[in-house]
């Protein structure tokens, strides 16, 4: 991804900003100039408290989107092939859909305690949605020629399946993947800061509570940065696996 | 908050079926926030009164109190600290919880460093003053808004009349200076951090003027865990009563326990006296507290203080 160096300009007027701001508008238990935030960045760091907890935090967040992705991905590819089954369980997703992850949270706790399953689970469910969402629109979606092609060699459903229909809307499913992918980072820090004592949230909330502003907001801009490394690393995966296709798939 | 109740009853079924694997072993998480009403625990820890009396303890920093029982429940914790609220609420809706030690109570030094404190121009000086304005709380529900809404009732405020949001500490100056609230409902050492930057008043010392000496945090277990494991219980007390006189006697020690488990600097935390620490609990420590919280519609049923305290 080809990033252009005049989108920095933004950014760094508003560090300029936050620090002329910040040190004008004086000591403050929730706020801290950019250079205070630098430097407990760079503590955190060093001190390996920021690897620990990016490290729980990833964990959680990738195994979530492993479990949901794949459980999002087998329920879209059947409905999206199958009208009747869509139909079928049409009501019982639209229903279960709009129960925010995050509400889940405290019976989570009391069923799995803290750790990695309570986030695991929370970012499974989160993910399921998007994965299911789109890969069963992606699917239903399918060149309709394709399957006549199926059709013509005699495919069976299975076969039908893995040779037509998922390379064909493997593009699309793969969009559906970076919102997903997105959408476990948000969660499992959310989690963290909610209950969950590991990872990059609990940080924020410990930081917060030691009266540590600029460590807080550390882990708030370190929070942001993966999140970006994520976007960027998963768009050039899309480039490199789909190429053209790639582009396809993104277009409205 | 409203949901905690069904939380509770969900959470009684779960402890009711659930394994007690973990009934027989000594290994014990113990969760407390980060205040200085579980410092008998963070001495314990910090100093090896815990390991000297046969106990693997840890402490797990927990950010909000009133996730403590679902995560006492959850066998995550086997030993927790909510505030008497918090404990008294999750008994209510139906956790086998029981009191295993005391770790905090209100003492007059105590009630003084509670405030109502009040932005400048905000003009708040008695209970009246409150009707119409909005306060800041670091928990609706939670101990220091309960204490005041009893209060404004014991002044002939109507409660209701007082916008109560939630601003958690380390928002409370900020959200002052903005003047997002006329006051917030704070403590020791925010009232010292706000007075020194000018941005404005106590309104009133309102834990002061209650004058109470009930708990503030107590040690809670779940009863399974704590019948099945008696020695544990009795190790776990026999160290809170050696980390209790520390706290009480020697404040740079708690001071430096307290430090290293909420991660706060040093001398902010030296700043202040820790709260008191009394290990010995008392079933009638909680009555007050149960007529409190009933008189504020917290509580849906009824609780027998004998017994939530394990004898």
């Amino acid at each position: 991804m080809k990033v252009d160096a005049r989108a920095f300009a933004l950014p760094l007027a508003l560090i300029v900003m936050a620090e002329i701001g910040a040190r004008a508008h004086g000591p403050s238990d929730s706020l801290a100039p950019p250079s205070a935030i630098a430097a407990a960045f760079l503590e955190a760091l060093s001190d390996g408290s920021l690897l620990i907890a990016t490290r729980d935090t990833l964990a959680s967040a990738f195994a979530g989107l492993l479990v949901g992705g794949a459980i999002g991905l087998s329920l879209g590819v059947a409905l999206g092939a199958v009208p009747a089954l869509n139909r079928a369980l049409e009501a019982a997703i639209e229903l279960t859909r709009p129960i925010p992850s995050v509400a889940l949270v405290p019976i989570a706790l009391v069923a799995l305690g803290f750790g990695y399953r309570l986030e695991i689970a929370i970012v499974a469910y989160a993910c399921v949605w998007p994965l299911l969402l789109l890969t069963r629109a992606a699917v239903a979606g399918v060149e309709p020629r394709l399957i006549e092609v199926a059709r013509a060699l005699r495919l069976n459903p299975l076969a039908r399946v893995v040779k037509i229909v998922v390379p064909a809307a493997l593009p699309r499913i793969f969009v559906a993947f970076r919102l997903a992918a997105g959408v476990a980072l948000i969660v499992a820090v959310t989690v963290e800061i909610a209950v969950n004592p590991i990872g990059l949230g609990a940080g924020i909330m410990t930081a917060g509570q030691a009266l540590r502003p600029e460590l807080m907001l550390a882990y708030l801009v370190w929070i942001g940065l993966v999140g970006f490394a994520l976007n960027a690393l998963l768009v050039l995966a899309q480039q490199r696996l789909f190429g053209r296709a790639a582009q396809v798939a993104e277009a409205p | 908050m409203s949901s905690l109740p069904n939380l509770y009853a969900a959470a009684a079924a779960l402890l009711l079926f659930a394994p007690m694997g973990a009934a027989a072993q000594t290994k014990i998480a113990i969760g407390c926030t980060a205040t200085s009403d579980c410092a008998s625990a963070m001495v314990a820890a910090d100093s090896g009164l815990f390991a000297k009396h046969g106990l693997d303890a840890k402490m797990v920093l927990i950010g909000i109190n009133s996730n403590i029982p679902a995560a006492i429940v959850s066998d995550s914790i086997q030993i927790g600290g909510p505030t008497a609220t918090v404990f008294l609420q999750a008994v209510d809706g139906g956790l086998d919880l029981v009191a295993i030690a005391g770790a905090s109570v209100m003492d007059p030094i105590a009630n003084n460093a509670v405030a109502a404190y009040a932005r400048n121009g905000a003009s708040l000086h008695e209970a009246k003053d409150f009707v119409g304005k909005k306060v800041g709380a670091p928990g609706i529900g939670a101990f220091l808004q309960v204490l005041f809404v009893k209060w404004l009732m014991e002044k002939g405020v109507d409660p209701k009349s007082v916008n109560f949001v939630e601003v958690t500490f380390p928002t409370q100056g900020d959200s002052l200076k903005s003047g997002a609230v006329d006051a917030v409902l704070t403590a020791e050492p925010f009232v010292t951090r706000f007075n020194a930057a000018g941005i404005g008043y106590v309104a009133a010392h309102y834990a002061a003027e209650l004058g109470r000496t009930e708990p503030i945090i107590s040690y809670v277990a779940s009863r399974s865990f704590a019948e099945k494991n008696p020695e544990a219980v009795a190790a776990f007390r026999a160290a809170i009563a050696e980390g209790a006189e520390i706290v009480n006697n020697d404040r740079q020690k708690a001071s430096e326990s307290i430090s290293k488990f909420t991660k706060q600097p040093l001398d902010i935390v030296k700043m202040n006296r820790p709260s008191v620490s009394a290990p010995d609990l008392k079933p009638e420590g909680f009555v007050w507290w149960l007529d409190v919280m009933k008189q504020q519609n917290m509580l849906q049923g009824t609780v027998d203080p004998t017994k939530i305290v394990l004898k």
